[in-house]
């Protein structure tokens, strides 16, 4: 066996059934067309997973991955991805978060875990260098996660933690875990698949160190790319505001009307009333998560650990949500639960539309609705315990729409995952146009691109851009082709390469925040790779692995049974919105061009050619099939 | 390779963020791998309300951790005499 760099070059199986307990060798050759987090859980998932397995059956899998150059000092190298069949949507994918469970796993001597089966018992996973062990986890069943977390911390001293919470315990459809009490991991039920193994929880601690190839090139690479970081002229504010700084929360809620709440998630709140310590994950210069603390006031006392200040200022955009002490302890309550904020946001104002319509009554929720902090608590406790109308509301958004046909109509979902960005207020870029593309449902961190919110620059910005992420030449002039001239770029096309691009990232457990990724390229993202591995791949090789990964996830739905009758715009989405005192439409992001029905299934078909997959039914075509050597997955 | 001794690292333990930086630069300095149980310098409760910093007896005095360190929490400060 060759030394293996970066990589651990192990694999830890567990099968919670039988408590066994084994570890796989991988193999060098694998490693270079199945990268990282992404790329080599997606293979292991496509090798074990039998197609339509119950999500919540012992026969699912969780596997936890990281990258190559996680556990080293790249800059903002720390990403964890989770692959499953997701119990809200039925697909399978991956998803992904920081903070410091793969950094520890890396340290323990391991690059992914295979759990498969289910525990008799509740159980937690410790994995501590090569003692590996399924302990009893009877005292932590019930608590949430911040409790469990701050147990199991206690415990392992500064250890990395994947946990879930109550929702997770109760098969909350859409119950998710977090990693260190901080990062969400698994929108769409991770937490729920746990659950139903009786898997409280993952811990990772290790003291094996990992070596680079080439050390002298990687000092150089290090050198270069932290002092241009360190030199960023705006790198002191986004460590100042942290998300607050590209997201103004308070700009939206003012366009929308709410110029009262506008205050409560103002910058200047968050810094005088709310923010107590700045945290980074491990090796990132451009720190960004939160120790929140509310301060005074309703809930004060409560301490909130988030990924992002503009979580709990979202849940501002709520109707019934009125201060910042409401938002940052209701996010804490759904947090601790284990579910998730996007779509208990989104519940609760579709439940109070429909309310207010007579759509659904008192008698469907049995108890009294009002758009207040006590009903949207209520909503939150309901579901987490699954109690009456929450019952029903913990299977998901597909099981409401079986009340009746106006419900069904209504709902703003993908794949039966709620909306994040509404493109009537933010415009359709390529975030907002990958809701509808991406396998596991309205997804929007895979769609970064200069286009987001609405943004852009001139053809040249967006030409730099695409060379930086590893656009080829050849498909320039075709991104410069929308389906109207206006609209200057075709977001269907050029989300392809954003996929791609992430994919890149997310693959080496590479930070694709924007302030991060901004520093990145694929030459740099190659070159790094290549230092730390002692592969020597070529940047085609890096886009390849990328494009390989997001097919090979694409096979494994189109044989769940995804196809293209699943990537469609919400029809909502063609109705004007109330914006303030405006009505919007959906349009481009250059806002020139309403997007009709017949502009958005030219996007999508864009997208598929851009992709090589087949217009009629998204699935990869043969061609593209064999040019990505994916045959046997077929 | 230490500092001179007329330069000592300051800790502001309310500045650290738990990034590790420092003690994947001592480890990779010092063991030649990515370590950071083995740095001359140790977080923890790296994610507590407020971390905890402590200089191991084998700590070289180079200063690299405060180089390194993009927070504030190491700073190299004169000794006055």
């Amino acid at each position: 066996m060759m030394d293996l760099y970066g990589y651990t070059g192990n694999i830890l199986d567990v099968n919670l059934t039988n408590n066994k307990i084994s570890v796989i060798t991988e193999n060098p050759d694998d490693l270079r067309k199945f990268i990282g987090g992404s790329g080599m859980n997606c293979k292991l998932g496509a090798e074990r997973l039998i197609p339509r397995t119950d999500p919540l059956s012992p026969e699912n899998l969780v596997i936890v991955g990281t990258g190559p150059l996680v556990g080293t000092i790249t800059p903002g190298a720390s990403r964890s991805v989770g692959f499953s069949r997701f119990p809200a949507t039925g697909a399978i994918a991956n998803s992904c978060g920081s903070m410091g469970f793969g950094f520890n796993l890396k340290q323990a001597g391991f690059d992914h875990i295979i759990i498969s089966g289910r525990s008799e018992k509740p159980v937690y996973l410790l994995v501590w260098d090569d003692h590996i062990e399924l302990c009893d986890a009877r005292h932590l069943w019930g608590q949430d996660i911040v409790d469990t977390t701050n147990s199991l911390w206690k415990q392992y001293e500064s250890s990395g933690v994947i946990a879930m919470g109550q929702a997770g315990e109760n098969l909350v459809y859409g119950a998710l875990a977090l990693i260190d009490k901080t990062t969400t991991f698994g929108r769409g039920g991770l937490g729920a698949v746990m659950g139903s193994k009786n898997l409280k929880a993952i811990v990772s601690k290790g003291t094996k160190g990992i070596s680079v190839a080439d050390p002298k090139e990687f000092n150089k690479l290090y050198k270069k790319q932290i002092e241009r970081i360190r030199n960023y002229v705006h790198r002191d504010s986004w460590i100042k505001l942290g998300m607050l700084r590209g997201t103004p929360i308070s700009m939206g809620l003012a366009a929308a009307g709410h110029t009262d709440k506008a205050q409560q998630a103002s910058q200047r709140t968050y810094l005088k009333k709310i923010k107590k310590r700045r945290i980074a994950c491990p090796s990132c210069p451009m720190a960004d998560k939160d120790i929140l603390e509310i301060r005074e006031g309703e809930f004060s006392g409560t301490i909130n650990y988030t990924s992002s200040i503009i979580n709990p200022f979202l849940m501002l955009s709520v109707e019934g949500i009125d201060t910042y002490n409401q938002a940052v302890k209701i996010f804490d309550v759904i947090n601790r639960y284990g579910l998730d904020s996007i779509t208990i946001a989104n519940l609760f104002q579709f439940i109070s539309i429909m309310y207010e319509k007579g759509i659904i009554t008192e008698d469907d929720i049995g108890f009294q609705w009002n758009r207040d902090y006590k009903t949207i608590l209520r909503l939150v406790e309901s579901i987490t315990k699954r109690e009456g109308f929450g019952n029903l509301l913990a299977d998901g958004w597909k099981k409401l729409a079986e009340i009746n046909e106006t419900i069904a109509n209504e709902m703003i979902t993908v794949k039966d995952l709620g909306q994040f960005f509404d493109p009537r207020t933010t415009r359709l870029g390529t975030m907002e146009f990958e809701q509808v593309v991406n396998v596991k449902g309205a997804h929007v961190a895979s769609g970064g691109s200069p286009t987001y919110m609405g943004a852009g620059g001139s053809m040249e910005d967006f030409r730099i851009h695409f060379k930086r992420m590893g656009v080829p030449d050849s498909a320039t002039s075709r991104l410069f082709s929308p389906p109207k001239k206006e609209m200057g770029v075709n977001v269907g096309r050029l989300t392809r390469y954003s996929e791609d691009w992430y994919t890149v990232l997310t693959n080496l457990g590479l930070c694709a925040r924007a302030q991060m990724n901004r520093f990145w390229g694929i030459e740099t993202t190659t070159a790094f790779y290549n230092a730390v591995t002692g592969f020597d791949i070529s940047i085609e090789e890096m886009r390849k692995a990328a494009e390989r990964t997001w097919n090979l996830l694409k096979l494994m739905n189109v044989k769940e049974g995804f196809s293209r009758k699943d990537d469609q715009f919400p029809k909502e989405w063609f109705k004007p919105i109330k914006l303030g005192a405006h009505m919007a439409e959906l349009k481009d992001f250059t806002g020139t061009t309403n997007i009709t029905p017949e502009i958005a299934n030219l996007l999508i078909d864009d997208y598929y050619d851009e992709r090589g997959w087949n217009k009629n039914n998204g699935s990869p075509t043969a061609e593209k099939i064999k040019e990505l050597g994916l045959e046997k997955f077929t | 390779m230490s500092i001179s001794d007329l330069v000592e690292i300051v800790i502001h333990e309310d500045k650290c963020t738990g990034c590790r930086i420092c003690q994947l630069m001592c480890s990779s300095i010092y063991q030649k791998r990515f370590a950071p149980t083995e740095a001359f310098i140790q977080i923890t409760d790296v994610y507590g309300l407020i971390p905890k910093i402590t200089f191991l007896e084998e700590c070289k005095k180079c200063g690299q951790c405060a180089k390194y360190c993009l927070y504030g929490a190491l700073e190299l400060k004169e000794v006055e005499i």
